[in-house]
């Protein structure tokens, strides 16, 4: 490679060598600082990451990460799809002729933040078609097992072949990564082989939470511990029957059914937003071919900053979507009416306003400490990080500002915990300024740590 | 309690969806043949087709380890493979199932005639 000309740019000569005599001075500790040896867990990951974010499996150019964005909790909803350049693979069906038609629903996508799925065939491309939103992928290592098999995607038969997680790319390039409707394998894509598989499946039972909650926790705010209460009376919120622990895995009576489907109705929820809007929803059917109207249970924790809510982002705020239960829609379902029929007065789920918003506000917390708690390991393993390892530690630093950031508006959208939410400003404040800082970066970094801990214990109790 | 227990068992048949995990099969359409991971080979057999029943609705396949019989249920669903002529994989019928085709069936169920979730038929011949 020729190096560019420096004619008539002398200061920038002399700052060059003295920069190359600076860095052969401590190279030696440079040697010193190298990243230590990855496990083969920790690489498979590594590949997994570089798969998702970064292979298009020579298709239209999407990859995992075009829908499932790091800094959106590994979603996607319509204020940051407007805030995308016009060229970003998002659009291809605005891009490339071949997709124009029967591909997505530009106007959907950018709207409602739905994506064109054939989950019931492809033989009538224009009318069967279901639109969905993108879920998160965090926390899958709690949230897809049942006695059944695996439950992937919003209807729990998102992934050919075997079903499971490591299958699930397959079917998604195939929907999504197509260069033409034809979708000839080797032609349009192609199919990822079975080490890549196991690295997707690697990377995205590595994000998030590895275990679930265990509830009550003692928390602090009056709202949000009310809200937990409701939350776990199986005679009044009745919540934690399908959502154990704010997961996704179901306890119905003596049965553990694990990550469960039900029919709860969102189907019949009148008004919904895409409804509204004269595009083209044919009814989503859920589960099967035909389906059976029953759609997998997402985890909770994580739920207050991945809105919009259910399988076709009916819903924006997290109190509507706990409101959405108290609804007529819900106690008309078959999970409502069997919620009915094991109540002493034959009722579903009855609250009242303030008990909607007092769930609402326990699962905003939840929410926050699970933001404190990635924010935290984030930030502790970019402090570990060494010299040469500089631009993964920054990465992790900007991650953990996302993540404090949703804290604050998680927590700030009701009100509540006014202190932890500052708190959590400073945290994300000397995040930033660690992340811009050439030699306090690991202390300003403890800083944020610090700060964060400071945050967590103005919104619940130090547990044993 | 009692009501409780009597309707947790009813729901537990009714809305936790029974049987084994349900795999997706529309984009299975597209996964040529013997290429579906996790599935092929291990919950499918791949061969010849050496015969079909009509009235008995049932299709055997030879393959290596012998021949074996599916039963053909309404939820089968046939897949013409067709993309060594790198043309798009289209669904196909009972009638696509003819002697000497080289298919792949995903079984489900247990018993000597297991029922077919899926057949793929490979076409190689425009």
């Amino acid at each position: 490679m020729r190096c560019p000309p420096n004619a008539g740019r002398p200061n920038r000569v002399v700052a060059g060598r003295l920069v190359a005599i600076v860095l052969a001075t401590i190279s030696p500790l440079g040697a010193c600082m190298a990243p230590r040896p990855q496990t083969p867990e920790e690489a498979l990951i590594a590949r997994g990451r570089q798969l998702f974010f970064n292979e298009t499996f020579a298709g239209n150019g999407r990859t995992c990460g075009t829908c499932h964005r790091e800094e959106r909790n590994f979603a996607i909803d319509p204020t940051f799809i407007a805030s995308l350049p016009k060229d970003d693979p998002l659009f291809v069906a605005e891009q490339q002729p071949a997709l124009k038609q029967n591909f997505e629903n530009p106007r959907l996508m950018r709207g409602q933040g739905l994506i064109l799925e054939n989950l019931d065939g492809f033989d009538d491309l224009a009318n069967r078609f279901t639109q969905r939103g993108v879920p998160h992928v965090l926390g899958l290592r709690t949230s897809i097992a049942s006695p059944q098999g695996p439950r992937t995607g919003w209807s729990g038969d998102g992934a050919p072949a075997d079903g499971s997680l490591r299958a699930f790319a397959v079917g998604a390039v195939i929907q999504h990564f197509t260069k033409r409707l034809d979708r000839v394998a080797g032609v349009d894509f192609r199919l990822p082989s079975e080490d890549e598989l196991d690295a997707l499946e690697a990377f995205q039972l590595s994000l998030g939470r590895q275990a679930d909650l265990t509830l009550p926790l003692p928390l602090k705010g009056v709202v949000a511990k009310r809200g937990q209460e409701i939350f776990l009376d199986n005679t009044l919120g009745k919540c934690n029957i399908c959502h154990r622990n704010a997961g996704a895995n179901a306890t119905l009576g003596p049965t553990d059914a694990g990550n469960a489907n039900f029919d709860t109705g969102v189907e019949d929820l009148p008004d919904q937003p895409a409804d509204l809007t004269g595009e083209r929803m044919p009814p989503d059917d859920g589960l099967g071919i035909p389906g059976n109207r029953t759609f997998n249970t997402p985890p909770l924790v994580e739920a207050a900053d991945t809105g919009p809510f259910f399988h076709n982002n009916a819903i924006e705020t997290i109190e509507g979507a706990v409101g959405f239960y108290d609804g007529e829609a819900f106690n008309n379902s078959p999970a409502g009416r069997f919620l009915a029929s094991t109540d002493p007065d034959g009722e579903g789920i009855e609250l009242d306003g303030t008990q909607i918003v007092a769930i609402a506000a326990f699962l905003r917390v939840i929410n926050a400490l699970e933001n404190i708690r990635s924010s935290v390991e984030l930030l502790t393993r970019s402090a570990a990080m060494g010299f040469s390892e500089r631009q993964e530690g920054l990465r992790l630093l900007r991650l953990a500002i996302h993540d404090t950031s949703d804290g604050i508006v998680v927590l700030s959208g009701a009100g509540l915990h006014p202190e932890a939410v500052t708190d959590l400003k400073a945290a994300r404040d000397l995040a930033e300024r660690a992340a811009t800082s050439l030699f306090g970066r690991r202390r300003t970094t403890r800083e944020a740590i610090q700060a964060l801990e400071r945050a967590r214990s103005q919104m619940i109790d130090a547990q044993p | 309690m009692r009501r409780l227990m009597k309707a947790a068992v009813l729901v537990c048949v009714s809305l936790a969806t029974p049987g084994p995990a349900y795999p997706q099969k529309a984009t299975e359409q597209f996964i040529p043949l013997g290429q579906s991971p996790g599935a092929s080979g291990k919950v499918t057999w791949i061969g010849e087709i050496v015969g079909t029943d009509p009235a008995q609705r049932t299709l055997s396949i030879g393959e290596a380890q012998g021949t074996h019989t599916v039963k053909l249920t309404d939820k089968t669903r046939i897949f013409l493979d067709r993309s060594k002529l790198k043309q798009s994989n289209v669904t196909g019928s009972i009638a696509d199932l003819q002697k000497g085709r080289r298919v792949e069936v995903k079984y489900e169920g247990p018993g000597p005639t297991p029922a077919a979730d899926w057949v793929k038929v490979e076409i190689s011949q425009p």
